[in-house]
Formats: C-alpha cells, sequence, structure tokens
C-alpha cells in the first residue's frame, strides 16, 4: 500500500507515488546542482523535465494508474545521472560537493559537516509558526532560548517573525520542478550583511527598497536632534521601525543564512511570491495554534511534575552530554559574536563617515551663509578666487561625492565607475590647492602689525565723581539675523560693524578721569598696518557722567577686515567710581589693570583679570590698592543715599540669602541637564547669563563669591580667524 | 589509466559533429535523436544531450521553435542556422582527415609495430 499523490510537473498532472516522488524530487535536485554553474541552467532542467514529464505522460496513457518507482528509475535510467554524463569522476564530484547536502536537506536537525546550513522553519516542534524552532534547530541552541528572546523583544521582532514566517519555508513544503523560493543573503550585491538584498531578491523589489526601509530609523534620529522641527514625521514609521530596524537587522543577519552555492542563489530568485501563497502559509499555521497552545499548557503543568522527579537523574545524565551540547551551543555562540564584532566594526565606521559628512556639510552651511562677510575680509581678485575654489571644491565637492556613493551603495550599484571618483578625487585637489593658497594669502594680510600709540581722548567734564560707561548704539537700523558671526555683528549693505573693542580700567595719576584709545590693525606690511589702524573711526563721547563708546568698529568693504582693534584705557582716580552698563565689544568683560601702570598690552594672560571678577552693571570705586565693589566701601564713605541702601538691604539679608541658594540649586540643576544634553558651551552661557542678571537684581551690592564660572577668555588675537563653532548663533 | 574513461572521450569527441550531422538532416524532437544515435549503435544519454542543445543554441549554430503537439504543452525543434552548417562543415572536414590518419595508422600492423616499437 502506497500513498499517491498528485503534482504539477511542467505543465501535467500526474499521480505519483509518495516514495517515487521522493525519488524524483532528488533526481531533479542532484540535476540542478549538477548544472549549477552551467550558462542557461534553467533552459537545460527545464528541457529534462518537459522530457521526463512527456515520458511519464505517455506509460500513463498506455493504462498506468500512477508513476512507481519502476517508472522514475526507468526514466533516470534513460535519462542519465550526473555521475553518468561525465566519465571523469572528480569532475562530476567535485561539482556535486560544492553543493552538498541535498540529502539532508529537510533534516535540519541533523547538521552537515561543512556543507551549507539552510534554515527551514522547523514544522515538528512548531508553536506558531516554527520560526523560532528552525532558528534554534540552525544555529544550534535550544529553541526555548530563541522564544525568549523574541518575546522579549516583543514589537520590535514581531516584524522580524512576520517576515521569516512568510519567507523561510517550512519543513514540509517541498515543491517539485520550479523550487519554491527561499530567503537568503545575497552576498552579492551586499554592503553589510546582504540582507536588504536577500529581502530585495525575495520579494522581487528594487534593492533600494528594504535600504531605505532599515535606514528610516537613522534619518529619523538625525531629523530629531535638537528639535530640528520636521516634527513627528518619522514618529509614526517608528513604531515598527525605529530603532527596531537594527535589531531586525542583526537578527536576521544571524538568522539567515547566506547564498554560498549556485544552488542556493537559483532558489533565492526562485518563483514569484505572491499573496496567496501568504496567506495560505499563515492560514494554515494559524487554525493549528490554538490546539497546540492549549496542548501546550497541558503539557506544561505534566512537565513540571515529571521535571521535578527527574531532575536527580537527569543531573547524572548531564555530565556527559552538556559537554557535546556545549560545542554545539558554542560553535552558534562564535558564529553570534562573529556577527555582532562585525556590526560593531560597521557601527564605529559608519560613524565616523556621518560625522565627517555632518562636518564638512556644517562647515559647508556656514561657509556659504558667510557669502556677504567675504568681500569684507577678501581682496578682490586672486583672494577672491581662491574663497570661491576652496568652498566649493574643498567643501562642498567631498560632501557631493560622499552623499552619491552613499545612494549609488544603496540603488545597488556597486561598481562605481572609475572616471566618476577620479573626477571627484581631482576636484578635491583643486579645492586642497586653493585652500592652502587661501590660508598662505590671508596670512600674508595679516601678517604685520601696526605700532600702536596711545591717543588722548578729550573729556568734556574729567572731573566728576562718577562715570558710567555706555554704549553709542549705531546710527542705523538693522536686523538681527537668522545668522550671527562674531566678531562680524552687524551687515548692511557697504559696512560690517567689528565688535572688537576692549575696555582697560588702570588707576588714574591724576585727580580726573582720563580715557586714552589704542587703535590696532594687521596689514600685509607695516606701513599698511599702520594706515589701516588709522583708518579706524572709533567715537568715544562724554555726556554729563556718562561715557559713550561705539559698539563696534564700522568697516567697509573698501577697508577690509584687518582685525582692526579699538582698546580703550579709562584711568580711575582714586575715590572715584565707575560703573559699566552696557555690553561693550566682543566678551562682557573689562580688563582691570591695577597698580602698575604697564602699558602690556597681552592682557589676555594678565593675572589680575584673574583674581578680580568683574560685573557688568555694578559700581565700583577706585582705592589705592585697586578696585572695589561700593558695598565694601559703603562702611568708610559716608554717603546718604549709599546708606538707605545699605540698610535696605540689611533688612533684606536673609531673604536674599534664601534667594541665592534657591537661585543656586537651579543653576546647579541647569547645569546637571546641559551636561546631559551635551551641548556645546553656548547653551551653559546662556543660562550663567540669566542666573548673573537676575541674582544681579535682586542681590543689588551684596558681595558673595559664588561657584559661577566667568565665561573663559578667548583670545581676540588668535580667534578671529579661527571662531570655534559655540559662537555661530542660529 | 581507465579503458571506459578512454573510451568516452573518445566518443565524446566525435558526439557533436554526430549530432549536427542529424540535426542537419532536418528539424528534429531531442529525443528522436537519441533513436537515431541508438540505431546507428551510438548510446547518448538524454541528461547528456540536452546541455549540449542548449550549448549549441546558445552559440548560434542552432535554432529550435515550439511545435504543439497533440498531448501536453508543446514540444522544441531543433534545426540549424547557416553559422552551424559552416561550424558542421569545418568539423566534416576535420574529421575526415582524422578518419584517413586513424585508418592508414592502425591498417597495416606493421606501421601498429613500428610505433609501438617506438614506443618502447
Amino acid at each position: 500500500m502506497k500513498k499517491v499523490i498528485n503534482i504539477n510537473f511542467q505543465g501535467r498532472i500526474l499521480p505519483i507515488e509518495e516514495s517515487a516522488y521522493d525519488m524524483l524530487k532528488q533526481y531533479v535536485d542532484s540535476l540542478r546542482r549538477f548544472f549549477a554553474n552551467e550558462e542557461g541552467r534553467d533552459e537545460i532542467i527545464n528541457d529534462i523535465e518537459g522530457r521526463i514529464a512527456e515520458l511519464f505522460d505517455e506509460s500513463l496513457k498506455k493504462g498506468k494508474t500512477c508513476i512507481t518507482d519502476d517508472e522514475v528509475n526507468t526514466v533516470i535510467a534513460s535519462m542519465g545521472r550526473p555521475e553518468d554524463f561525465d566519465a571523469d569522476e572528480n569532475i562530476v564530484k567535485a561539482q556535486l560537493e560544492g553543493e552538498a547536502g541535498g540529502g539532508s536537506r529537510d533534516r535540519i536537525y541533523e547538521r552537515n559537516t561543512g556543507g551549507a546550513k539552510t534554515l527551514y522553519r522547523d514544522e515538528n516542534n512548531k508553536f506558531l509558526g516554527g520560526v523560532c524552532s528552525g532558528i534554534g534547530a540552525y544555529t544550534g541552541i535550544d529553541p526555548v532560548i530563541i522564544r525568549v528572546l523574541f518575546v522579549l523583544f516583543f514589537g520590535v521582532t514581531f516584524l522580524a517573525y512576520l517576515i521569516l514566517w512568510v519567507a523561510v519555508p517550512s519543513t514540509s513544503s517541498v515543491v517539485i520542478g520550479s523550487q519554491r523560493k527561499r530567503l537568503f543573503r545575497d552576498a552579492d550585491s551586499k554592503i553589510l550583511g546582504g540582507v536588504c538584498s536577500g529581502l530585495a531578491q525575495y520579494f522581487s523589489v528594487q534593492i533600494w527598497v528594504p535600504r531605505l526601509l532599515f535606514l528610516i530609523p537613522f534619518f529619523s534620529l538625525v531629523f530629531r536632534w535638537g528639535n530640528w522641527g520636521v516634527g513627528d514625521f518619522p514618529h509614526l514609521l517608528s513604531f515598527s521601525f525605529s530603532p527596531g530596524s537594527i535589531v531586525i537587522y542583526i537578527i536576521f543577519w544571524l538568522v539567515i543564512p547566506e547564498a554560498k552555492s549556485t544552488a542556493d542563489k537559483l532558489e533565492m530568485k526562485g518563483e514569484k511570491v505572491d499573496l496567496n501563497n501568504i496567506k495560505s502559509t499563515i492560514q494554515g499555521d494559524l487554525e493549528g495554534f490554538k490546539d497546540r497552545a492549549q496542548t501546550f499548557g497541558n503539557e506544561l503543568k505534566e512537565r513540571a511534575q515529571v521535571v521535578g522527579q527527574n531532575i536527580s537523574d537527569a543531573g547524572k545524565r548531564v555530565g556527559g552530554e552538556s559537554a557535546g551540547a556545549a560545542k554545539r551551543t558554542g560553535n552558534g555562540l562564535v558564529n553570534v559574536l562573529g556577527v555582532l564584532l562585525k556590526i560593531f566594526v560597521y557601527f564605529i565606521v559608519g560613524s565616523i563617515i556621518f560625522a565627517i559628512v555632518v562636518a564638512l556639510f556644517t562647515g559647508g552651511v556656514i561657509l556659504t551663509g558667510l557669502l556677504p562677510a567675504y568681500s569684507f575680509v577678501l581682496e578682490d581678485g586672486l583672494q577672491k578666487i581662491l574663497a570661491w575654489g576652496t568652498l566649493i571644491f574643498f567643501i562642498w565637492v567631498p560632501v557631493i561625492a560622499i552623499v552619491t556613493w552613499i545612494i549609488r551603495r544603496i540603488a545597488g550599484k556597486k561598481s562605481s565607475s572609475s572616471i566618476i571618483s577620479l573626477t571627484f578625487f581631482a576636484f578635491w585637489i583643486v579645492g586642497i590647492i586653493c585652500f592652502v593658497n587661501l590660508l598662505v594669502a590671508l596670512g600674508s594680510s595679516f601678517r604685520y602689525r601696526n605700532t600702536p600709540t596711545e591717543q588722548v581722548a578729550n573729556l568734556s567734564n574729567p572731573g566728576i565723581n562718577k562715570l558710567e560707561v555706555k554704549s553709542n548704539n549705531f546710527n542705523r537700523y538693522y536686523y538681527n539675523d537668522w545668522f550671527n558671526f562674531e566678531p562680524f555683528s552687524t551687515f548692511d549693505d557697504d559696512s560690517v560693524y567689528v565688535k572688537n573693542v576692549r575696555i582697560r580700567i588702570t588707576k588714574s595719576t591724576t585727580d580726573s578721569f582720563q580715557v586714552n584709545m589704542v587703535r590696532m590693525s594687521n596689514g600685509n606690511s607695516r606701513a599698511d598696518a599702520n594706515q589701516r589702524a588709522s583708518l579706524i573711526k572709533y567715537a568715544v563721547l562724554q555726556r554729563d557722567s556718562t561715557l559713550y563708546l561705539d559698539k563696534g568698529i564700522a568697516i567697509t568693504s573698501q577697508d577690509k577686515f584687518r582685525n582692526q582693534q579699538v582698546i580703550v584705557t579709562i584711568a580711575v582716580p582714586v575715590g572715584k567710581r565707575i560703573k559699566v552698563g552696557d555690553k561693550i565689544g566682543l566678551f562682557d568683560n573689562v580688563h582691570i589693570d591695577m597698580g602698575r601702570g604697564n602699558n602690556y598690552w597681552d592682557w589676555e594672560n594678565s593675572l589680575d583679570n584673574e583674581a578680580f571678577e568683574w560685573r557688568r552693571n555694578v559700581e565700583y570705586v577706585m582705592t589705592t590698592t585697586g578696585l572695589e565693589r561700593v558695598l565694601k566701601q559703603l562702611n568708610v564713605d559716608e554717603d546718604n543715599s549709599d546708606r538707605d541702601i545699605l540698610e535696605e538691604l540689611k533688612r533684606n539679608k536673609e531673604d536674599l540669602k534664601q534667594e541665592i541658594e534657591r537661585q543656586q540649586r537651579e543653576l546647579d540643576e541647569k547645569k546637571r541637564e546641559l551636561e546631559k544634553t551635551g551641548d556645546t558651551t553656548y547653551k551653559f552661557r546662556q543660562t550663567t547669563y540669566r542666573y548673573k542678571e537676575t541674582a544681579e537684581k535682586t542681590v543689588a551690592a551684596v558681595k558673595t563669591k559664588r561657584a559661577t564660572k566667568s565665561v573663559p577668555q578667548n583670545s581676540l588675537f588668535i580667534n578671529t580667524m579661527s571662531m570655534p563653532l559655540s559662537r555661530f548663533v542660529f | 589509466m581507465n579503458i571506459d574513461n578512454t573510451q568516452s572521450q573518445m566518443r565524446k569527441g566525435v558526439l557533436e559533429f554526430c549530432i549536427l550531422s542529424i540535426i542537419r538532416q532536418g528539424e528534429v524532437y531531442p529525443s528522436d535523436i537519441v533513436e537515431k544515435m541508438k540505431a546507428a549503435n551510438l548510446n547518448i544519454l538524454e541528461g547528456t544531450l540536452y546541455p549540449l542543445l542548449t550549448r549549441l543554441k546558445n552559440a548560434e549554430f542552432l535554432t529550435y521553435r515550439w511545435v504543439e503537439s497533440n498531448s501536453g504543452p508543446p514540444r522544441k525543434y531543433f534545426s540549424m542556422t547557416g553559422k552551424g552548417l559552416a561550424f558542421y562543415e569545418e568539423l566534416e572536414a576535420t574529421w575526415n582527415e582524422l578518419a584517413n590518419a586513424v585508418n592508414t595508422l592502425t591498417a597495416p600492423i606493421q606501421a601498429a609495430d613500428t610505433l609501438t616499437n617506438v614506443n618502447q
């Protein structure tokens, strides 16, 4: 008694005994492997299959009820086995061996040695679709572990499970002739592990489709970075993709076998997957699921009891068995570790490339945004050409090249033509040459300093008791641009305001205020620098007790920016007061030069400034030892108005202390927040300022040493050409 | 040295020539080729024939057309192209030379003896 099945073979319906069918399938498989490397293999196999079908048909017409083993044997004898095709056994062997493992193909538990392992959904031990048990059998890891992992990452793995369910054939599905399509990793057109290319092959879509799907979470990451305002667009997709796409990718990489042999590659391309295929697979499995779930529950109960009894017996046995099991699991683990390591390396490399692209891109955007500033710095002619060359070839060309490369890789065009890459490279070399020349040219333009000379600014009323420094507003309205590049604070059509102004406070030798001004500039020769310095227009104006200073130096595009600076020295007589009200110049601090009276210009390193904490909008008084805050002096000074303030302050002192503590806490919190976001100093500075201002308002003149850090003083002389990114205010 | 191996190598060499000469006589169905060769006492497996036909077809020596059959799907019938004919004629010339040479060498026993002596 034998079971007879109907098969559709080359367009003919054939009743065939099951054993005969197995033989036939094995035979066709062996032919497929034998001709795997042959050009036109599909045609050959089709022709042979067609002929076999014809022969079967003939014998059925002669009155046979079905195809038996004998018929199959006769046909095989007349067609010939692969071993008979070529008398040279070695060739046959070599051809067949490359594709070994065909016989034990559907017995996944047998780990065939050396041959290509293939992934099947395990029909015998399945719970839902048999995916987990199949993976377990494939990797040699207990399916329970795989199941637990899948459940743990539920949500992320859900998608992976569905795809594997659909794409991986079950152990029971065997279709003769045109084989069912199987999911492989396609190593031929891979970027990482060939997962995407394999999926593309399986679902017959363009290769960039799965790649894009896997990349979307990364895009969303970029979009969300710092809330750039693209909003919730990626959020919808991230439900199933992000950051799960990495997890899914890793799962696929680990689980899906690579299409190594030609037979694998044939299967990978196999027949079309249509919706019916998918539907029938999942429907069939789901029907059995309910029953299995029930029996599983019962089994679990029983098993728990049995396990309890057997645990001691098992302990003894485990010793012997574990050696073998450990070996198998170990093998699986080595594979897993290898893949993870690979992913890690790729991740690092990817991050580096990503960082380079982002840095270049940001640089490009900034330098392009700065275009209007160019005419204020660069001389017409060569320098401008070089600047354009740098911008286009040095910055944008590599950005475009890398982006093009990424797009080409995603689109699956692996062999980028050498002409394109050579062109890009040549452009970039041009860019480097431009860049270097530009630096050299600019270096020579800035090479010389002028000889600084002090000029006395005439004060209308130098004998007053108190001098307040305020900024002289620009005499034009201007926009607060989206983009602010210091020291170029404001652009208009023909001039730019450079905030290269510093204030220096010294002790006056006389009993009246004195204001000196030093104008400085760079140039390509000393004479040039001197001339540029003398062209600086900077107004110092006293009105009553207020000293008005320009906020910046106006430079026209004819003048060119050559690091023009103005240093305003205010000499305060002993016993008189000074207060700086507005922010003048680039930095919010004032240089204090006490006692020594030297004109030491390199004040960036002056220790006086470090020791003295300068505050804007606070009154200071000059003493014989140096500047001091007014409050401290009040005990000596019998000034009525100040005394009132003092009394009021004393009354409120307790409240104020509490206020200080509260704000200190706030500041600490903000600092912590800042460290978390890892942002640049920009935010930090803002919070510090905010804190400072509010604190000053409330505390007025209470002198307390606080843990606030003053803004680091950057060297203006050096920094103008290499502004750190933190100063760009978007 | 395997006698089977040598024999099959010899047969293999003339296989293409024989198949081409059958197809030259007119359009044929592959199994007819097998029958004809069997009748001439030259056995060939169909499993060997199909790849050979495909190769020759890919080299544009042969062409085929689908012919409707009264039972089942249409069948492939092969015929020769002009290029194939030229190829066949060259093979034929070579074969004649070879056959002559082999006959000349093998016919007189003396020649064979001399050869064996030389070999020794």
